[in-house]
């Protein structure tokens, strides 16, 4: 046969990815040595950039007796409230730009102005709306998120490759039924880019308008840290956020290369 | 009557300024049932588009298209197209895509299975069932919209420059796994190509368009035997070439 | 839509098309702008949720006109270009540097896959502390908010650089820092600039909120301050000059882009 399968390289040999696997957290674990050293022997001052050490000892702590657990799940909750409400409205107005004229020329201007603009400008006024509690906080989420998955869903479903729905239409689909069988799984990839825009993003607006409005959730707990200068909480702060964020990304990006195992791989980042 | 009839056939686009683009100027072409007809001609001069009127895809500006007597309107398994660049579904795996319009048409999934095997043992992907297009070689993948298309037992195939997206060696191995596939089918085949030997090779008929607005030019019979000279493939080839000649230089 | 220019009068017909253009574009905003205009009119918005047009209109001209606006803004514009081109050039040398240098990359990554999906305006607390409420702790909000995307970008450019390109230019006498200035740079800037693109909305972000918090002069704080002390005409007024600015900056931005990606031919 002359036609082949991809072929793909053969595997490393057990040594090589052994240190390089290891290599992964060298400058990290190097970096964590210096900053405990040099704290500990004073050059720094531990008010300013407490030890690797204390942080842990002070993240068991507030694990243990601190309201660091119920404030992160208040923060995941609306984060993710945010986003999804923004999803189903962005995926909504992004597919009905795709298709009505009439929509694509009002929201087009909308969204060129909004997407870069900084919406958080409006915390206050969304605070005067909707007082202190979870609404302005969702709804700033909303505001902020919805943009690039408005974006991303129009690029998606308006750049179709004609030939595939000449191809369905050919094998006999009717024009309804294209919307969801064709017209969806082809936009697919480019939705969930912008998905995977709007998602960290709402974690980042999340913890400032809690910052904002000093209303809980990690972003809460941690300007209140901050004002109350206990360096080590923020620091905490910092570490369970950023866990966070790393786990619900990987898990995002996960789905994401699951739902899209069919997709020519693109050139991704890191 | 003829399996597939043109009359008149005209086709505009609207263009930049006020004045359309005549893409298709009165084409008159009749296609008996079981033939196989290539449409040669000049970049632009609308041949494709001649063929997405026959599947349905476009609206006539003027004149007629007949299909066995009846007039083409809309897309039809019936009038099964192959494309470029495949057009396959790409979050659909071999399988999926060649089963689609059997899907499509309520054909129960055991039944659906068997067809779809036959047709993917018929281009020889035999063992390709769960891979998804994007691991294929274009040649594969062209060998999926082949079996896809087939599956649904069309009478006319639509060849839109199937094979121009592949290398030389792949070209040649899959026009002749087209012409084995049209002799034991018996389907009528409609090729659009700009490769002029691969027409003459592949049809029993040459239509030769003129540049923009398109007509035809000239009709040539390329039907080869087992007693023909060598040359005549060369011979019929560069007849039709000098006719290109002529209307790319009045292109130009 | 440009038309085709005719002997007559054809520049005034360009411009009357392109003037025209923009006008039909930006319609929406001002069937909005209408539809607010009649509900103050009506009485459907009290002053205290969403000032009248013509409120926030007058609180524009007075801030403007004491000056107010233009410092404030100013502080703010000073503060986001600090952050901002230092962030560009930082993450544009890490980001090369880790695509030509191996050990830049495997020693680097690690690290940047961890940093990457923390949200950065969880630093604003600790910048609060190392910095207080001066100018140095937006800087820094900024410089790091937009350090990682612009070293993620300028990463994906600068691997995807033709290596014959790269060749070509060693075998006319290149040194390997010349190939990294005139060669790489180049084919790696469309990718770089998308980052910056981006980059530019997350820095505004950054600096509102960290203007919103801890801040005593600037656009955010301006915003905070008006809303506190309930005139709430002039804090709108100044939600809608950020907005703009934020706008403008970016529409500023992709014209930059263009021009300096004039070169590219369609198939790049």
């Amino acid at each position: 046969m002359a036609d082949s399968v991809v072929i793909t390289a053969p595997p490393p040999s057990r040594t090589a990815s052994l240190v390089k696997s290891s290599a992964r957290f060298a400058l990290g674990g190097f970096l964590i040595v210096i900053w405990q050293i040099t704290v500990q022997a004073g050059w720094i001052d531990p008010y300013l950039l407490p030890a690797p050490s204390a942080i842990a000892l002070r993240t068991a702590q507030q694990l243990v007796s601190g309201s660091i657990v119920s404030d992160t799940l208040l923060t995941l909750y609306r984060a993710f409230s945010g986003f999804l409400l923004a999803a189903v409205i962005g995926i909504s107005i992004g597919t009905l730009a795709a298709r009505y004229k009439l929509a694509h020329w009002f929201f087009d201007p909308l969204v060129s102005i909004g997407f870069p603009a900084p919406k958080i400008a409006f915390m206050p006024l969304f605070v005067l709306w909707f007082g202190l509690g979870d609404q302005a906080k969702i709804a700033m989420v909303v505001l902020s998120c919805i943009f690039p998955i408005i974006s991303a869903t129009y690029l998606g479903t308006a750049s179709i490759d004609r030939y595939l729905i000449w191809s369905a239409r050919n094998l006999g689909l009717s024009q309804r039924r294209i919307v969801w069988k064709v017209v969806v799984p082809a936009a697919l990839p480019q939705i969930l880019s912008g998905l995977q825009i709007a998602f960290p993003l709402s974690l980042i607006v999340t913890v400032v308008t809690e910052m904002i409005t000093a209303g809980g959730g990690l972003g809460g707990y941690m300007i209140m840290s901050a004002r109350e200068a206990l360096s080590e909480q923020v620091f905490v702060g910092i570490f369970v956020i950023a866990t966070v964020g790393y786990v619900l990304l990987a898990g995002f990006d996960r789905l994401r290369r699951h739902l899209l195992r069919w997709h020519t791989e693109t050139l991704s980042g890191l | 009557m003829s399996k597939i009839l043109f009359s008149g056939v005209r086709k505009e686009f609207p263009g930049h300024g006020a004045a359309p683009v005549v893409a298709l100027d009165g084409i008159d072409l009749a296609i008996e049932r079981d033939e196989f007809v290539a449409v040669v001609g000049p970049s632009g001069c609308g041949k494709s588009t001649l063929l997405y009127l026959l599947g349905g895809f476009l609206e006539l500006s003027g004149g007629q298209i007949l299909v066995d007597g009846k007039r083409v309107t809309e897309p039809s398994p019936e009038r099964g197209i192959v494309f470029q660049h495949f057009a396959l579904f790409p979050w659909k795996t071999v399988l999926g895509n060649v089963e689609f319009g059997l899907a499509e048409r309520g054909v129960g999934k055991d039944e659906r299975l068997a067809i779809a095997k036959r047709y993917i043992d018929m281009v020889k992907l035999t063992g390709f069932e769960e891979t998804f297009p994007n691991r294929l070689s274009g040649g594969m993948q062209q060998r999926v919209a082949l079996a896809r298309m087939l599956a649904c037992n069309p009478d006319v195939l639509l060849m839109d420059e199937p094979f121009g997206a592949l290398d030389a060696q792949t070209r040649y191995i899959l026009q002749q796994e087209l012409l084995e596939i049209w002799r034991q089918q018996k389907k009528t085949v409609m090729f659009i190509t700009h490769d002029v030997r691969e027409a003459v090779i592949l049809a029993e008929r040459v239509v030769v368009m003129t540049a923009r607005p398109g007509r035809i030019k000239a009709v040539l019979n390329t039907k080869l035997t087992a007693d023909d000279p060598r040359t005549k493939i060369d011979d019929l080839s560069e007849e039709i070439w000098s006719l290109l000649r002529e209307e790319m230089a009045l292109a130009s | 839509m440009v038309t085709i220019a005719r002997r007559d009068g054809a520049g005034l017909l360009i411009a009357a098309n392109a003037i025209g253009g923009t006008l039909v574009y930006y319609a929406p905003v001002a069937l909005l702008l209408l539809v607010w205009e009649l509900a103050a009119r009506a009485g459907w918005l009290s002053a205290e949720l969403l000032p009248s047009p013509e409120a926030t209109y007058a609180a524009l001209r007075d801030v403007l006109a004491s000056g107010e606006l233009a410092q404030q803004a100013y502080v703010s514009l000073m503060r986001e270009l600090s952050g901002l081109v230092s962030s560009v050039i930082a993450g544009a040398i890490i980001g090369i540097a880790m695509a030509r240098i191996e050990w830049a990359r495997l020693l680097l990554r690690p690290v940047i896959t961890f940093l990457y999906p923390m949200p950065k305006s969880a630093l604003i607390p600790i910048l609060l502390l190392w910095f207080g409420l001066g100018d140095m702790s937006k800087i820094a909000a900024v410089f790091l908010g937009c350090l990682l995307p612009v070293v993620i970008s300028s990463y994906n450019g600068a691997r995807g650089v033709d290596p014959l390109l790269v060749w070509s230019a060693r075998s006319l006498g290149a040194s390997k820092l010349g190939v990294l200035w005139k060669i790489v740079l180049p084919a790696a800037l469309p990718d770089i600039l998308s980052g910056i693109r981006m980059a530019l909305a997350l820095s505004w972000l950054l600096l509102v909120s960290a203007e919103l918090l801890l801040a005593e002069k600037g656009l955010g704080y301006m915003i905070g301050y008006y809303g506190d002390t309930g005139d709430y005409a002039t804090m709108f007024a100044a939600i809608i000059t950020v907005i703009l600015i934020g706008a403008f900056s970016d529409r500023l931005f992709l014209h930059l882009m263009a021009w300096s990606l004039r070169w590219r031919t369609l198939s790049s």
